[in-house]
């Protein structure tokens, strides 16, 4: 039993105290069974991952948040389904029918990852992305945005089958891109859990208020444990819902495509930067390296901190609350509407403070330990 | 083996998250379709089964979920014998 629980030194066992403590006053008794399910799900032999393997952790840990979260929003909508009227969009239009087909797709795409590393080349995994999102956008062009207030843009995405696309191209991109930024405690699930909670503040539906409740929990345990990792079919799973529930919001004219740049700031512009850096050092622009900005914001911090679960998720919680974080702070205290254009200038200003701090971090920490351009 | 008790005291502890919910919604219905107006009061009940940030958003969705009859797709909550226009569209 003690195995199981993990209870091990003092430390251990006030950290479980905390993770129960924060799901218990947060989410009552159902946050403390789906963190009792969380750390069961941790402590099995499934999908673990040796220290070195995962960005900057410092613990043998599993790679099996996503399927973690994937079963408590199953177990609750499920049981509202069933006890109450309520009836989950996908069981009556079609659009979220196939939207939640594509996020099965990706879910089983990173599940079959983090039970057997490398089981797919990562072409074919590309090659089973571009074919899952160029048919979900060809099936339901209701996700195709008409406008982003950029007259170029709109211009291409206006011409049928340019704009479908340019929108799979972005899905693809946008999907790995958060796979690519889950690197450090609290950093993908922060971003998740700032846009389920502004999705949830938005619209209300059911299936928001359970992602938001499942990735709060999961946030806990992954910030102040470091056991547990969202793994692919976390970050394939929950890239492919913030996809479609962003695009839907954009279309429907709720939210503005600068709210969606703002709040996706963080995984798209590290992105965007980390295959730059490698095509410019004459590398694959996939090959995995450790430029960047929070594996550098983690060796600035952790010659501070002592603890590297501590340092490991400081950096999580500096990278998600300085992007995500701040867009969910101002759209809760309603600095602007969420379908401004304004909203622009705070991505522009985010993406400047990511350079600055980028290549102030650079130009400080030794040039070998990364693989910088020459 | 022994992990076998712990997930059902965990899948149990969940349910009572969503039998509370489930229950909420509900009875939400049967006020509503009662003309009554909704006991807007947290009971020490739902704060145990759902907590703080929990009882915020099962408020949301109760309130949010019966007064939408939402556009395109976005889940929402039919009346017990309600038919959507989706439905009927589809």
């Amino acid at each position: 039993m003690r195995k199981l629980l993990r209870v091990g030194s003092a430390s251990t066992v006030w950290k479980m105290l905390l993770m129960f403590l924060f799901s218990g006053v947060t989410f009552g008794a159902t946050g403390l069974g789906a963190m009792l399910l969380m750390i069961l799900l941790s402590s099995t032999h499934l999908g673990k991952d040796a220290s070195a393997k995962h960005g900057i952790s410092v613990s043998e840990s599993s790679r099996l948040g996503g399927l973690a979260i994937a079963i408590v929003v199953i177990i609750y909508i499920a049981g509202l389904s069933a006890i109450s009227p309520y009836t989950p969009g996908l069981m009556r239009n079609d659009d979220f029918l196939y939207l939640w087909g594509a996020v099965f797709f990706c879910c089983s795409l990173g599940f079959a990852e983090d039970i057997k590393p490398d089981f797919l080349t990562p072409t074919l995994r590309l090659m089973a992305k571009f074919a899952v999102f160029g048919a979900l956008f060809w099936l339901a062009p209701t996700f195709i945005p008409k406008s982003l207030g950029i007259s170029v843009i709109d211009f291409l995405l206006s011409v049928p089958f340019l704009g479908w696309a340019l929108v799979t191209v972005f899905a693809v991109g946008f999907i790995n891109a958060l796979n690519m930024a889950d690197g450090a405690n609290g950093l993908v699930p922060g971003i998740a859990l700032a846009s389920f909670a502004v999705f949830f503040a938005e619209y209300g539906r059911p299936m928001d208020g359970a992602l938001l409740f499942a990735c709060s929990i999961f946030f806990f345990f992954n910030v102040i444990s470091g056991w547990y990792f969202l793994g692919d079919t976390g970050s394939y799973g929950l890239g492919a819902v913030l996809l479609g529930y962003g695009l839907l919001g954009v279309v429907d004219g709720h939210f503005s495509a600068g709210f969606m740049a703002a709040l996706f700031c963080y995984p798209c512009t590290d992105f965007l930067v980390s295959v730059t850096r490698r095509w410019r050092a004459g590398r694959s622009p996939f090959s995995a390296d450790n430029g960047h900005l929070h594996n550098r914001l983690h060796q600035f911090i952790k010659v501070r901190v002592k603890s590297g679960v501590m340092a490991n998720s400081l950096t999580g919680l500096v990278v998600s609350g300085s992007t995500s974080g701040v867009v969910l702070c101002a759209y809760l205290a309603d600095v602007l509407p969420s379908d401004s254009e304004l909203w622009y200038l705070l991505f522009a200003t985010q993406v400047l403070l990511y350079l600055t701090t980028l290549r102030y971090l650079t130009s400080i920490q030794p040039k070998t330990q990364y693989a910088d351009p020459a | 083996m022994r992990i076998i008790p712990l997930f059902i005291i965990a899948m149990g502890l969940i349910w009572v998250g969503v039998l509370e919910s489930g229950a909420s919604s509900v009875n939400d219905f049967k006020h509503h379709a009662s003309g009554k107006t909704l006991d807007k009061q947290s009971s020490i009940r739902r704060f145990l089964s759902v907590g703080f940030v929990g009882d915020l958003v099962v408020k949301k969705i109760i309130s949010d979920g019966r007064r939408t009859i939402i556009l395109k797709g976005n889940e929402n909550f039919l009346a017990p014998g309600e038919v959507s226009t989706d439905h009927v569209d589809n």
